[in-house]
């Protein structure tokens, strides 16, 4: 690191001790200007940083061990009990097994349709940038606006579905009181809004793919399948496990869908941890319950969160 | 993008043969992105038609009665929270597109502001300045992703609503409702954004120290390399870090409905539109049977446009956004 010269002061040639207070003060700033520098930038972002990482970290887990509705009086500790009752109530188990079929569900389309999309994409047709922005769109929209829309496509009497179940002379479904079909939705228009980062990340993995690869094996013989057996699939591997690892963590706290075509309903079948823990701190008054729930949620994506970060700092998708 | 895109066969071929084997292909593609776009369209559509357009055909609301009264009237200032009758109640929390549309802008713009700075500071000492415990201070914040972000949803609440000397609350906290309710809640989280900072840094190595050391030897201090020499090398980078924040604040939804929920005033749009459409509706005296659809597909366009339009303008810099700076490396 080269400083800017500066011009050496008589002084600089006596031994430190003989120096002045403020110039023994200037040869040391002088010094340590970067350190100096990299911690008056670096300490308030790091005090702030603290304040709102380490604070919260902590008291989560210590939320977790009362009964607590946030104000009136003060909390008591109940041990255990929190988690005993995410873990064994009935209720609570739903909404682990809904939320892990949502996510499961949800993910495998997301990605099968994202790859299948993104394969037909990479050829040569015309209107691409057509295709990619309609595939793309629906991510950028307010999950809250846009399932508060699919909403009236369900509903009975005068959504798009009674309509051609009438027109087909079947009789009408209510969509509400069906769990099987509500999940359904739940799903589709999950999916709907998930896919389009998807498909622009196996683009983008497809298009990495040397043109070599293809034209060698193309001298040996192979047929288009062959290639996409043999090249493709195996090349696009990583970017695959990349997608399913980092996408449980968006798919596992899904919340807006549910909150706004089913409310966890009919009768809990369709309520996920999200909307569990939302209405334990707002409905019930029940910070413990909220905090131990999302505790649980939260180590149970954390191996995916920690090859999130790997990925990250690494800058590749397999070590 | 571009790979897939060759020189075109002579004129004469390509008249010759009609790739026929290329139609299932263009009939998947073209179809399944009409299905994508379709809820938007119904949406576009029977915001500009009557009710009774949506009520004849749901499924296609073609707008015979074209009209845009609905925007008028949402669009409106103070149009919407001035009425009476069965919606007074909801109509007096002032439920008011513009506000919900300055609430949000003015949150995105705090964010812009302080994040860009936290990030591009962090980024530069994290990347560029050499001293003891950059990589300890680096691995701190970077360990702050290893648990998902919903853990700290809850004791961030409360953190808000303990806040002390707020909103009523005493010294330690107790007594009121603290940021409950008030701007800072919307305001002070997540200022330091680590992946942002990560982002930052990453591209702040690629980029050779030599720029910075001939700017010191013409005696430039930190900030002036920082913003003369840095800035414009990072603009990718910012733009990257303003459609993120954009989207993400224009969009957010949960946060918002955790701390100001009992405050028209300072919702943003995710949050508001569910009461904007029963407002216009009071305020446009629909019969109350009648559910406003018109209404609700106008606020569904208004508030989902925004994000639409940037994309459109600026693609290049989303896709670079979903692919990360961290998988390129």
């Amino acid at each position: 690191m080269i400083e800017a010269p500066v011009r050496i002061p008589p002084a600089a040639i006596l031994p430190e001790s003989r120096l002045s207070g403020p110039e023994r003060f200037r040869r040391w700033r002088q010094r340590n200007r970067q350190a100096i520098e990299a911690w008056v930038l670096m300490l308030p972002l790091l005090l702030y940083f603290s304040l709102f990482f380490l604070f919260p970290f902590v008291s989560s887990f210590l939320i977790s061990f009362v009964k607590w509705a946030g104000m009136g009086p003060p909390p008591v500790w109940v041990g255990l009990t929190n988690y005993v009752r995410w873990l064994t109530d009935l209720y609570y188990l739903q909404a682990f097994a809904n939320t892990a079929l949502f996510a499961v569900a949800i993910l495998l389309l997301q990605t099968s349709i994202a790859i299948l999309v993104a394969l037909m994409l990479n050829t040569k047709v015309w209107g691409r940038g057509f295709y990619r922005t309609a595939w793309f769109i629906p991510g950028l929209t307010a999950a809250s606006v846009m399932a508060n829309i699919v909403g009236l496509f369900i509903t009975p009497g005068t959504g798009i579905f009674s309509l051609m179940l009438t027109k087909l002379g079947l009789p009408d479904v209510i969509f509400y009181m069906r769990p099987d079909l509500m999940r359904m939705v739940i799903i589709v228009y999950s999916v709907w809004r998930g896919v389009g980062g998807g498909v622009i990340l196996y683009l983008a993995a497809l298009q990495s793919i040397h043109p070599e690869f293809y034209e060698a094996a193309r001298v040996d013989g192979a047929n288009r399948v062959q290639l996409l057996r043999y090249i493709t699939v195996p090349l696009l591997a990583p970017m695959t496990l990349f997608v399913l690892v980092t996408g449980i963590i968006g798919t596992a706290q899904i919340f807006e869908a549910v909150q706004f075509l089913t409310k966890g309903g009919p009768q809990n079948q369709t309520n996920v941890l999200m909307f569990a823990i939302y209405q334990e701190a707002f409905s019930n008054g029940s910070l413990g319950m909220a905090s131990s729930g999302a505790i649980l949620l939260g180590l149970l994506l954390l191996v995916s969160s920690i090859i999130n970060i790997r990925v990250m700092t690494k800058g590749r998708i397999q070590d | 993008m571009d790979r897939a895109v060759q020189l075109p066969t002579t004129s004469r071929t390509s008249r010759r043969k009609f790739p026929w084997g290329k139609v299932p292909l263009y009939v998947i593609l073209i179809v399944s992105s009409l299905i994508m776009l379709y809820p938007l369209l119904v949406m576009v559509l029977g915001s500009m038609g009557s009710n009774d357009d949506y009520i004849n055909n749901p499924n296609l609301p073609i707008p015979y009665h074209f009209s845009i009264a609905y925007y008028q009237l949402i669009m409106t200032p103070g149009a919407t929270n001035q009425s009476g009758g069965l919606y007074a109640g909801v109509a007096k929390s002032q439920a008011d597109f513009l506000r919900l549309v300055l609430n949000t802008l003015f949150r995105i713009t705090w964010y812009l502001v302080i994040t860009g700075y936290t990030s591009v500071v962090g980024g530069y000492v994290l990347s560029k300045l050499r001293w003891k415990g950059r990589e300890g201070v680096f691995t701190y914040m970077l360990s702050s992703m290893t648990l998902p972000g919903i853990i700290y949803l809850i004791p961030t609440y409360v953190m808000m609503a303990r806040w002390p000397l707020a909103g009523g609350n005493d010294i330690f906290g107790q007594g009121g409702s603290g940021f409950i309710n008030q701007w800072p809640a919307l305001l002070i989280t997540g200022l330091v954004n680590v992946y942002f900072i990560f982002m930052f840094r990453q591209t702040m190595n690629a980029i050779p120290i030599d720029f910075e050391e001939a700017a010191r030897v013409d005696g430039a201090n930190t900030f002036q390399c920082l913003f003369n020499i840095y800035l414009p090398m990072l603009k990718p980078v910012f733009v990257v870090l303003f459609i993120n924040t954009f989207v993400t604040l224009w969009n957010d939804y949960i946060w918002p409905l955790f701390v100001v929920s009992g405050n028209h005033d300072l919702m943003p749009v995710a949050l508001g539109f569910q009461f904007l459409a029963m407002t216009a509706a009071a305020a446009a005296h629909l019969p109350p049977n009648l559910p406003p659809y018109g209404f609700q597909f106008t606020v569904g366009v208004l508030t989902v446009a925004p994000c639409i339009l940037l994309f459109l303008f600026l693609q290049r810099y989303f896709v670079e956004g979903v692919q990360g700076f961290a998988i390129k490396g």
